[in-house]
């Protein structure tokens, strides 16, 4: 079927809505309370078009398309409609986007830009409403900047049934709020904050970090379960400061997670940032194995920057060693990354009994990667979910917190606890690839429910995105700076991209292949 | 220069008592009711053109065959949120005959197949709320309402919380369900109402309490009176600088002018007529000279440019300052807006706020300019009438009396 708007033939499905079929095809369309996961509500009257046939201008969003539909969402009419609308929700409205967090980002903005540009006509004191309200989640509303879309409402009564906000008070008076002595408090809260299309609400942990026209963002997908929930990951680096990620977004995917995100999955993103400067590794004063020692950063003239391993002889036999990832003379070392022994490595994969055990969160092609040098150093390879049976939930969060373990089962990984735990017992050799389990007895008696610790006396080397408490501390990079491909819990195939920066740390993949 | 048909009671003391409505001929209606099909009652219903008292006046027959019609358990709602300022005949009604309400709703109920009904009364209207709730226990004493009736009804009474717009049947449902009171989105084609999801008949007080007469005396008894199109009576209310204000039942088509002088007692102290909001402050006023011509019927009002609407009639005399008879009723607008949807948000407050320039003479032209161009946004743009309704009182207003508001202007 045809529908014809603005005298171009657009396909679609008989009694899709039109709203949707203008916004999949690319048609500028102004709205605000119009969400596609939240529905249509009708109440902002910005999508107004012209419908042939019909005496007055319809909302796209309570319009189905039929055969011979003709709009028109252009036309001089039309868009001194959208004035008139845009005016009124503009009207008592505080002009100070400055100082607004929304800035950049904001509807009202955008098509204030592309309909309005009128000279204001109120002479009359504007409104006063309630500014940064504490709505709890870590949600501030400054009701003066609501357009009173209800989105907010409609996903906390629709979505989470959770319903803690509603609007009191009627006509210009009206308002968002939470019943007195209740609070915002559902593990979704915070995608209210992404779905308002204004200043109204904004994120406590977001707002003026950042101006959003200096983020980037790239498409990837949350690790923080086995859902695999697209996100925007917003980051930038700036002339003084390395890269940094500012917040995770929802990425839309009608599949998956809709357009929304849980507030631990969104909050996640910190992690991110940890990882780049937390290889603060005690140095091994006993001397053991005698070839190598991890030592702080601080103490190095000049790297300021990142974890350095190098070993433990004078400073310039570095020189001598295999260096990766570093220039030639220490001096240079505000640019390496990280600076380490391979020799020191390869001599302990040459020791008999080694074990290693993989992230379930690490991409399929991560793990293959892992899998071919486990085959060449004959290691045996196990890897082992990251299960907690307090997070999952009936909607986005699993129980299972790895992010590929699917992936893991379809690369034949052994997932065997008790192999893995008498392996472990007689190695010599450790190697771990980003399992949290291995990082300290802390985090595996967190995750696990029995800890796991590794006895001294082994070697162990960690390939890792995060701070470890023992061994020997290959920093490689995280998934930030990775692309890959991810498996989630109901078996969809999903790629995720890396942000434009280079990392500090190597690739997982780049180190092996210099390893090998 | 009255016709008594929903109004026969009024005057009997005591008719909101069972005792007394059974002797004056309540509830005999039932009897020929039940000896009828309930497709014969809506039947009827269309035949005798009974339209909506509500303000709308759209064909109630049409609207209880929709309801019937469609496939669930069936509701009645009464509608009782009389809030149209200058509009009190409901409550009326409800205080002065409620039996005849009773008797209505079981006669509708019968039609569309309904057993249960809820009146939402007005939450001022706690008084009359009081009377006819004591009406409807006698009924179930009675066994006319409740299992061991000839025809089972229940009637809850909702009290509403003083919102105007839970008066647009949609938000009163919202409300009835419990929801804030908000206009839900029009279908694009004629469907009943629905009241949880099932389908439901909204009607008004006075709608409800014309149908005993209709079914008593036949369909023809009842266009007997009125003009072609707007058959039978209405309680029209008159109020404002008029002499006897009050509530008297007439036939649709009588002059309003003569009204106003037969019924009203012309314009109070003497004064000079200038003008009259002709039904309920929603319906654009109509000068002096147009009240002359004017007929109590849909269609001359509207061929006038203005509503019959609920019928309730504000006289306005010859001292009255249009101005401010304006700032009183968008005062009202800007109250009363639910605030769902933004052109009736912010416009309503808007021009309330424009208008206080005009009573305290510092308007300017740009202010009328505001005034007509917010009316314009308002107009046609909102899921109910509400905005649409303030509009055409503004525009009515700056029609006939701009040259009053020019003079505010410094």
């Amino acid at each position: 079927m045809k529908i014809l708007v603005d005298n171009r033939p657009i396909e679609c499905k008989e009694g899709e809505l039109l709203i949707d079929v203008l916004i999949n095809n690319g048609v500028e369309i102004p709205h605000f309370c119009y969400q596609q996961d939240l529905g249509m509500d009708g109440n902002c009257r910005m999508c107004m078009v012209e419908i042939k046939g019909q005496k007055r201008p319809q909302i796209a969003c309570d319009t189905f398309v039929c055969e011979n539909l003709e709009v028109a969402t252009k036309s001089e009419k039309i868009n001194e409609v959208k004035r008139s609308i845009l005016e009124l929700e503009l009207l008592n409205h505080p002009v100070d986007c400055p100082i607004c967090d929304q800035a950049g980002e904001c509807k009202l903005q955008d098509y204030y830009m592309d309909y309005g540009l009128y000279e204001s006509h109120l002479c009359t004191p504007k409104t006063k409403k309630g500014k940064h309200i504490d709505l709890g989640s870590n949600v501030i509303l400054d009701q003066e900047r609501c357009v009173l879309c209800m989105r907010c409402v409609r996903f906390t009564s629709n979505i989470t049934k959770t319903g803690e906000l509603g609007v009191i008070g009627r006509g210009d008076k009206a308002r968002i709020a939470v019943a007195p002595n209740h609070k915002l408090q559902n593990p979704y809260a915070m995608n209210v904050v992404e779905l308002c299309p204004v200043g109204a609400l904004t994120s406590k942990d977001f707002r003026f970090a950042q101006r959003v026209w200096f983020l980037d963002s790239a498409k990837s997908i949350c690790h923080g379960c086995s859902r695999g929930c697209n996100i925007f990951i917003d980051y930038n680096e700036t002339k003084y400061t390395n890269e940094k990620v500012y917040r995770f977004r929802a990425r839309r995917n009608k599949e998956i997670n809709l357009s929304f995100l849980c507030d631990f999955g969104r909050l996640s993103y910190r992690e991110l940032n940890e990882s780049a400067d937390c290889f603060v590794v005690p140095p091994r004063n006993d001397g053991y194995m005698g070839s190598v020692a991890i030592q702080n950063s601080d103490e190095m003239n000049h790297c300021e920057r990142s974890t350095v391993i190098y070993s433990s002889n004078e400073m310039s036999h570095c020189e001598q060693s295999a260096v990766i990832y570093s220039s030639n003379e220490m001096s240079h070392c505000e640019q390496s990354a990280a600076i380490y022994n391979s020799d020191f490595v390869r001599n302990l994969l040459h020791i008999k009994k080694k074990v290693a055990l993989a992230s379930p969160s690490l991409s399929l092609e991560q793990l293959q990667a892992i899998q071919e040098f486990c085959q060449k150093y004959k290691v045996a390879l196990f890897s082992l979910p990251y299960i907690d049976e307090s997070f999952g939930d009936d909607w986005l969060k699993t129980n299972d917190r790895s992010a590929n373990f699917a992936g893991v089962k379809e690369l034949n990984i052994s997932t065997c606890q008790e192999e893995f735990e008498s392996s472990l017992k007689s190695a010599e050799v450790v190697i771990n690839f980003d399992h949290n389990l291995l990082k300290s007895h802390m985090r595996g008696e967190r995750m696990r429910g029995s800890a796991l610790g590794v006895p001294e006396n082994k070697n162990i080397i960690h390939f890792s995105t995060s701070k470890c408490e023992h061994g020997t501390v290959l920093a490689i990079a995280n998934f930030a700076h990775e692309s890959g491909t991810l498996i989630n819990c109901d078996g969809l195939r999903q790629e995720f991209y890396a942000t434009k920066y280079k990392s500090e740390a190597p690739s997982l993949i780049e180190l092996l292949e210099v390893l090998k | 220069m009255q016709t008594k048909i929903v109004s026969k009671n009024f005057e009997i003391p005591h008719a909101n008592i069972l005792e007394v409505a059974l002797k004056n001929g309540r509830y005999t209606s039932l009897e020929k009711l039940f000896t009828y099909q309930p497709q014969e009652v809506i039947d009827i219903i269309k035949t005798s053109n009974l339209r909506g008292k509500g303000g709308g006046g759209a064909p109630a027959g049409a609207k209880w065959q929709l309801a019937s019609d469609f496939a669930g358990i069936k509701y009645l709602v009464v509608n009782a949120d009389e809030s149209e300022p200058g509009t009190f005949k409901d409550r009326q009604i409800i205080s002065k005959d409620p039996h005849l309400l009773i008797e209505g709703i079981i006669c509708t109920c019968y039609a569309i197949g309904a057993n249960s009904s809820y009146i939402y009364v007005r939450g001022e209207y706690e008084e009359f709320s009081d009377i006819l709730q004591a009406a409807i226990d006698e009924a179930y004493a009675k066994n006319i309402l409740g299992d061991e009736a000839k025809y089972p009804v229940e009637i809850t009474i909702h009290r509403g919380a003083g919102a105007y717009i839970c008066g647009e049947k949609s938000a009163l449902l919202e409300s009835l369900e419990g929801n804030r009171g908000h206009p839900r989105l029009k279908p694009k084609s004629p469907e009943p109402e629905f009241y949880f999801g099932e389908p439901t008949l909204v009607n008004n007080v006075e709608t409800i309490a014309s149908v005993p007469f209709i079914i008593e005396n036949g369909a023809e008894a009842y266009t007997a009176y009125g003009t072609d199109c707007s058959c039978g009576t209405l309680l029209f209310a008159i109020s404002g600088h008029v002499q006897n204000a009050g509530v008297y039942e007439a036939e649709f088509g009588v002059g309003m002018w003569d009204y106003i002088q037969k019924l009203g007692g012309g314009v109070k102290n003497g004064k000079k007529l200038k003008a009259v909001i002709p039904g309920g402050a929603s319906t654009p006023i109509l000068p002096a000279h147009l009240v002359m011509e004017a007929k109590l019927d849909y269609e001359n009002l509207k061929s006038l440019g203005s509503a019959l609407g609920t019928g309730g009639m504000i006289v306005l005399d010859e001292d009255t300052s249009m101005v401010k008879a304006l700032k009183n009723l968008l005062r009202f607008y800007h109250h009363e807006s639910c605030g769902q949807c933004t052109p009736c948000r912010e416009g309503t407050s808007w021009v309330d706020k424009t208008l206080d320039k005009f009573v305290n003479k510092t308007a300017t032209l740009q202010d009328l300019e505001v005034l007509k161009s917010v009316s314009k946004s308002m107009n046609g743009q909102t899921i109910c009438v509400f905005a649409p309704a303030a509009s055409g009182v503004i525009d009515g207003f700056l029609e006939h009396f701009e040259a009053e508001f020019l003079e505010c202007i410094v």
